[in-house]
């Protein structure tokens, strides 16, 4: 009787997605999560279903296979491709998920990159304490840093294709000392998305989610101004100035009065060194999506 | 210690659901559809209902030690408050200090949350969150210390005793205002929520699912909780009112703190962890030096 | 028998301390090694609490879990093997530290034996905590207050230090103050080619 009822209210719940964004879509998904009917979860390990949004191109396959396999099973997947409504789908495999059904089997085989063994005295695969490859994995070393002079250890990592604080698609290789960003590299160019995804209203709402104000930007693409004391002031002045363009701060406060935001595309690397995550997260968000692609394209 | 103890679970899940609850009605003041006061529930059911996710070489005793640490910091900051005048269910002489150690103690939960379970993100929220929540934490003792001052003891049932005139919020109109920034930082809320913003794709808790998610989101609901009653015990009278018995006036109380708290987590937008710290040490610090030199004055 | 419990307690809190402190050095990691540590001085912290010196207990707790979280963060900033992958050893210089360990042992156990320990039981009813600020506040104010503003003075100081905004300007634009004139050279001194930190003889 109670596991009944507890299974009749989880499936009452908002169902938890993941989506991964292809080409053409972005403006789709972010307009079919602002209707709250669902939970666009922040990383795979929080969400139950995954959403492929579009037909994700080749070079992103294994990403994708990837993150099917980082969420924790039970899980299902549910393929759009913009027409009609996924709700349903969502909603009926939310209730197959809740009802306690196996889901879907891992893609990819869950072998560590690397085996936690190797040479050395403790099978560590380095030797003494700094140096090596212990467990297959280079070990973080002091690099310079860009910033204060403080030689702190430098960690290489890449984030991308489907990372849901980047533009879909875009994968970038950079070397973090703690979180600021000593370079930047990258990899691989966002998806072609169409106008909808540059109109001021959706960037405004993609900043502003990044900010902490979900429920405001959902009120944004919804087609309302967002009520906050400080949203345009939350970013520091200067920051991503570029020439006629005006500052992060300027874009958006002209995102917010419905203009859309002009100036050439950045230099990504150059952008990114020195910057902490947030503040590349918030500059990469500050041009519109096209404009990024551009300068992908340029950079790599 | 008196049988009042045995009201703390109680208090702590009924604050929690409020809380939780709140969090869900007030983003309808920015045209979301409403939620019933189950909604909470349901979604405590989901996520009980899915699997624990697992990440690579965690460490999985401090994975599940940080949430039980931060709530149960939570209960033991909630068992210092008098419930009724001259009544707390931990009746200690130093109260304000055994907050004072659960608020410091919250910042190490919250590392130790994004430090076990071995991954980027949550690392790079856990460090962010200590460097914000420390100089938090200064001047929330500041304000605490001039709470006390009029009571001249650390006890908060003297605190309380010594509201029976006229409460602290009038006699020290700063002391609120900067120990809701305290409460911001505590509960991990709106611009001062750095360790599991939106940015690290969902920061400290991105790689939880599960049993782990939920009691980590539970342990924010209480502590949002054991924060509401403390702010409204130190400044508004605590359980002082006339006609209700005591232990209602703390409810309404703790509920109204409770719904500035997450109505201002909702309206002030986050801005970068460099430029946050500008206002705190350059703002907070001495403003709450001016708040006791002025208390004492007026102690005086 | 609320003697024996006090003494149940002392002892139970005691062992935990000196256990985790051990932990302290067979651990692999910089963090479990900072927080270990910090378990072991709430057991004293504990100690204190169990024989009624409330403050003492509770501002033991407080402020060790601000220390060691700052130390945590320093030692892996400064560490050579953060991540602990490279199993680590935490001890160093072993002969040394045996014989001072021992010695310090020695020398303590020693004092607590000989010494002839005071035996007035104090009041319960006794506010202790108010004892405790008139002894800080009264006979050593001078002192208290001094080392308090000083470690003030030092923590904003280190915090101006490191601040990436300084007073002229972001420090990785390369500030300088303001010429004396309008669109003169900076004031103040110029540090020599390759930045002048440490080299010294730098101002001529």
């Amino acid at each position: 009787m109670a596991v009944r009822l507890f299974h009749r209210m989880a499936a009452r719940s908002a169902p938890a997605v993941f989506v991964c964004i292809g080409p053409r879509m972005q403006a789709l998904v972010e307009g079919l999560f602002a209707r709250a009917q669902s939970r666009r979860m922040e990383s795979p390990a929080g969400a139950a279903i995954l959403l492929v949004a579009g037909d994700i191109p080749r070079r992103a396959a294994v990403a994708l296979d990837r993150i099917h396999d980082q969420i924790p099973p039970p899980r299902e997947t549910v393929h759009w491709d913009g027409c009609d409504d996924p709700m349903t789908e969502l909603l009926a495999a939310w209730a197959r998920l809740m009802a306690g059904e196996s889901g879907e089997p891992d893609r990819l085989p869950d072998d560590p990159p690397n085996p936690w063994k190797g040479h050395g005295d403790h099978g560590q695969g380095g030797e003494g304490m700094m140096g090596g490859v212990p467990y297959g994995r280079p070990m973080a070393m002091t690099g310079e840093d860009p910033r204060d002079g403080l030689k702190l250890d430098a960690y290489t990592m890449r984030v991308g294709p489907f990372a849901p604080m980047l533009p879909p698609g875009l994968v970038l290789e950079l070397t973090l000392q703690g979180d600021l960003i000593a370079s930047a590299r990258v990899t691989e160019a966002p998806f072609p998305q169409p106008e909808d995804a540059n109109a001021p209203r959706a960037c405004a709402a993609r900043l502003l989610r990044l900010l902490g104000l979900g429920p405001q930007a959902d009120r944004l693409l919804r087609g309302t101004a967002p009520r906050s004391l400080n949203a345009v002031r939350a970013l520091p002045v200067g920051l991503g100035a570029a020439g006629t363009g005006g500052d992060a701060r300027t874009r958006l406060r002209g995102w917010l009065e419905g203009k859309p935001a002009e100036g050439p595309p950045p230099d990504i690397p150059r952008l990114l060194e020195g910057r902490e995550w947030h503040e590349a997260v918030v500059l990469l968000n500050s041009w519109p999506p096209d404009t990024i692609r551009q300068a992908a394209e340029a950079a790599r | 210690m008196t049988p009042l103890v045995l009201a703390l679970p109680v208090a702590l899940l009924a604050g929690a659901w409020l809380g939780a609850w709140l969090d869900r009605l007030v983003p309808v003041l920015w045209g979301r559809p409403a939620q019933g006061p189950f909604g909470p529930l349901r979604d405590g059911a989901a996520l009980l209902a899915r699997p624990t996710a697992t990440t690579e070489a965690p460490d999985r005793l401090t994975r599940w030690l940080a949430p039980g640490t931060y709530l149960a910091l939570a209960a033991v900051g909630l068992s210092v408050i008098p419930m009724a005048p001259g009544l707390a269910p931990l009746d200690s002489s130093v109260g304000i200090v055994v907050w004072g150690a659960c608020e410091a103690l919250t910042v190490i939960a919250v590392f130790l949350h994004g430090w076990s379970p071995n991954a980027p993100f949550p690392l790079i929220g856990a460090y962010r969150y200590v460097a914000i929540g420390l100089p938090v934490m200064l001047p929330s003792m500041f304000v605490l210390i001039a709470a006390a001052l009029p009571a001249e003891s650390l006890s908060l049932v003297q605190v309380v005793e010594a509201q029976r005139e006229v409460w602290n919020v009038l006699r020290q109109p700063m002391g609120l205002p900067l120990f809701l920034l305290v409460g911001l930082t505590l509960t991990l809320r709106g611009p001062f929520d750095f360790a599991d913003g939106a940015d690290i794709a969902g920061g400290t808790s991105g790689q939880e699912s599960g049993p782990g998610r939920a009691l980590w989101q539970l342990a924010r609901l209480t502590m949002l909780t054991a924060f509401s009653a403390m702010a409204a015990t130190a400044f508004l009278g605590g359980p002082l009112g006339p006609g209700l018995p005591g232990p209602a006036w703390l409810a309404l109380k703790t509920a109204a703190v409770m719904a500035v708290t997450v109505g201002l987590g909702h309206t002030v937008a986050r801005t970068t962890p460099s430029q946050m710290l500008h206002p705190l040490w350059v703002g907070a610090l001495p403003l709450s030096f001016l708040h006791l030199a002025l208390a004492g004055w007026v102690a005086l | 028998m609320g003697g024996a419990v006090t003494l149940a307690a002392v002892i139970l809190l005691g062992l935990f301390a000196v256990w985790s402190g051990c932990r302290v050095f067979v651990v692999d990691s910089m963090v479990r090694a900072s927080f270990s540590l910090m378990l072991s001085f709430f057991c004293t912290g504990g100690i204190a609490l169990v024989l009624h010196a409330d403050y003492l207990g509770a501002a033991t707790v407080f402020m060790m879990a601000v220390e060691m979280m700052v130390m945590a963060i320093f030692m892996i900033m400064f560490m050579m093997n953060p991540a602990g992958l490279n199993p680590m050893v935490m001890v160093h210089q072993n002969r040394l530290s045996i014989a001072a360990g021992a010695a310090a042992f020695a020398l303590l156990a020693g004092a607590v034996l000989l010494s002839d320990l005071p035996d007035r039981p104090v009041d319960p009813a006794r506010d202790t905590t108010a004892n405790l600020g008139t002894e800080l506040l009264g006979p050593s104010m001078l002192i208290f207050e001094t080392a308090g503003v000083t470690l003030l003075a030092a923590m904003v100081g280190a915090v101006v230090l490191s601040s990436h905004r300084g007073r002229f300007g972001d420090t990785d634009a390369g500030a300088c103050p303001p010429g004396l004139t309008e669109g003169g050279p900076p004031a103040g001194r110029r540090p020599e080619e390759g930045g002048g930190h440490g080299h010294g003889g730098g101002n001529g």
